[in-house]
């Protein structure tokens, strides 16, 4: 692990724990009481999901365009990565629809409907990489997917304005926020703890993804051995001496 | 016609033809739709009124579900030889797109039309007033699907996972053709006119129809 990777780990679990302290010190929702906490894990974690996938499109558009290796691993890591927030995101939505409105899953709603399609759409995405082993092959097919993709985003986060289903509106990104000074202070620090947490977590899979093209490179190449390297070129040192 | 509709409508011929002689999806899909329609029944309840509300529904995603063995039917998969012989023959990438795309739907609208008697039969779904408006909701879910189906073949052509990932890719992707399709019919079943869901259909026609525009190319160069 490098310095930089050392700090950047030491620094998003220290934000964290700052997460979680503001997250006990705001206050209680009047209607929903301490269940308002489960948001400062939720929202970010959406909104995490959603700029992962945007810097993924972004990651697939440069390949396409330039064909750099590095754009795919970008893309393939931020994808991984946005995944996991998709998951967090449905999770923690469900642990909190429970008792507040009375289920864990809402079939007419469109933001949980649009959200579970966004969660497999990309995990298809994975799905077809783990599929190629042609690095080319996958970059190019992914590149196409990752950038396809993507219009599950708006989808989802235009959802609650297009279809007024059970989950709320916009909260904060509107001109009148209707949430409480302490509540939006601690969703601001949890949203920036997360962002530090996603730049982390790419860079780890970054290096992971360049750990495992190695092995896979080193297999393949153990694998299908060059026409005549089992034989050895004479040791001219040898028959030097001899 | 000019050169690309040309060459889009050879390769669609192409295509079904194979399809003719081998019978993939007359043969083999629409029996086994038909199969399940008649197993579904007996897992949620063989109570007339059930069946009769749920009928269209049910119609709808057995038409997107086993669509996809349509959409990925064996005869549709083109091997790198031939690829390259259509590429070397100056065939226009989104031609051929077009052509493939054009078969597949051809044959979605024949499932879709050969299990249509099989659920009026089996479930007896309330009739509505205006069916001229479901079968043209029919023909926009063979397109849409069509082109869908079209794109994930071309994105996971030659893998040797491609039957188990294909659905996975188009699935969650075929959920406005799903939403649309019911609604159309649950519109007319309301007495609303179901031209809201109509145009949502065709919106995501025309978006499939841009992305495989310009991805055929790309992916011309796999």
């Amino acid at each position: 692990m490098t310095r930089f990777e050392k700090s950047g780990l030491w620094g998003a679990l220290a934000l964290l724990t700052a997460g979680a302290v503001v997250a006990v010190w705001s206050p209680p929702d009047a209607i929903q009481g301490d269940y308002v906490r489960i948001m400062f894990v939720h929202v970010p974690s959406a909104w995490l999901a959603f700029l992962a996938f945007g810097v993924a499109m972004a990651a697939s558009i440069t390949w396409l365009v330039k064909r750099s290796p590095t754009a795919d691993a970008v893309a393939a890591s931020s994808v991984s990565v946005g995944v996991f927030f998709t998951a967090l995101a449905l999770l923690t939505g469900m642990i909190w629809g429970r008792p507040v409105w009375g289920t864990f899953w809402d079939w007419g709603d469109a933001r949980m409907m649009t959200t579970a399609v966004m969660f497999f759409v990309y995990l298809g995405y994975l799905a077809l990489r783990r599929a190629i082993d042609d690095p080319l092959q996958r970059a190019r097919r992914s590149a196409v997917l990752g950038v396809v993709a993507f219009a599950q985003v708006p989808i989802v986060h235009f959802s609650v304005v297009w279809w007024r289903t059970l989950h709320q509106g916009p909260t904060i990104v509107r001109p009148d926020p209707t949430i409480d000074g302490r509540m939006l202070a601690a969703l601001l620090v949890n949203l920036f703890t997360f962002t530090v947490i996603y730049v982390v977590l790419v860079l780890f899979r970054l290096r992971l993804s360049s750990a495992e093209e190695s092995l896979r490179a080193r297999m393949l190449s153990a694998e299908n051995p060059l026409a005549g390297s089992a034989v050895a070129s004479p040791d001219l040192e040898v028959l030097r001496n001899a | 016609m000019n050169r690309f509709w040309l060459q889009a409508a050879e390769v669609a011929r192409k295509d079904l033809l194979i399809e003719g002689r081998a019978g993939e999806v007359l043969h083999i899909t629409i029996p086994f739709g038909a199969v399940a329609l008649l197993l579904l029944p007996l897992a949620v309840g063989t109570d007339l009124t059930l069946l009769e509300n749920i009928g269209a529904g049910l119609y709808w995603v057995i038409v997107l579900l086993f669509g996809m063995l349509v959409a990925f039917r064996q005869t549709a998969d083109e091997g790198p030889a031939q690829r390259d012989m259509l590429a070397m023959m100056m065939v226009d990438p989104v031609a051929r797109f077009a052509g493939k795309a054009g078969a597949t739907a051809a044959l979605l609208a024949l499932f879709e039309a050969a299990l249509l008697p099989v659920v009026v039969v089996l479930y007896d779904p309330v009739p509505v007033g205006g069916w001229g408006w479901v079968v043209v909701a029919g023909l926009l879910v063979a397109v849409g699907m069509a082109m869908i189906g079209t794109l994930a073949a071309s994105v996971t052509a030659g893998l040797r996972t491609r039957n188990t990932l294909a659905p996975l890719l188009v699935a969650p992707l075929s959920l406005p053709l799903l939403v649309g399709a019911t609604q159309v019919y649950n519109s007319l079943l309301g007495g609303d006119s179901p031209f809201v869901f109509l145009t949502l259909l065709v919106a995501v026609d025309l978006g499939l129809a841009i992305v495989g525009v310009l991805t055929a190319p790309i992916m011309e160069e796999t």
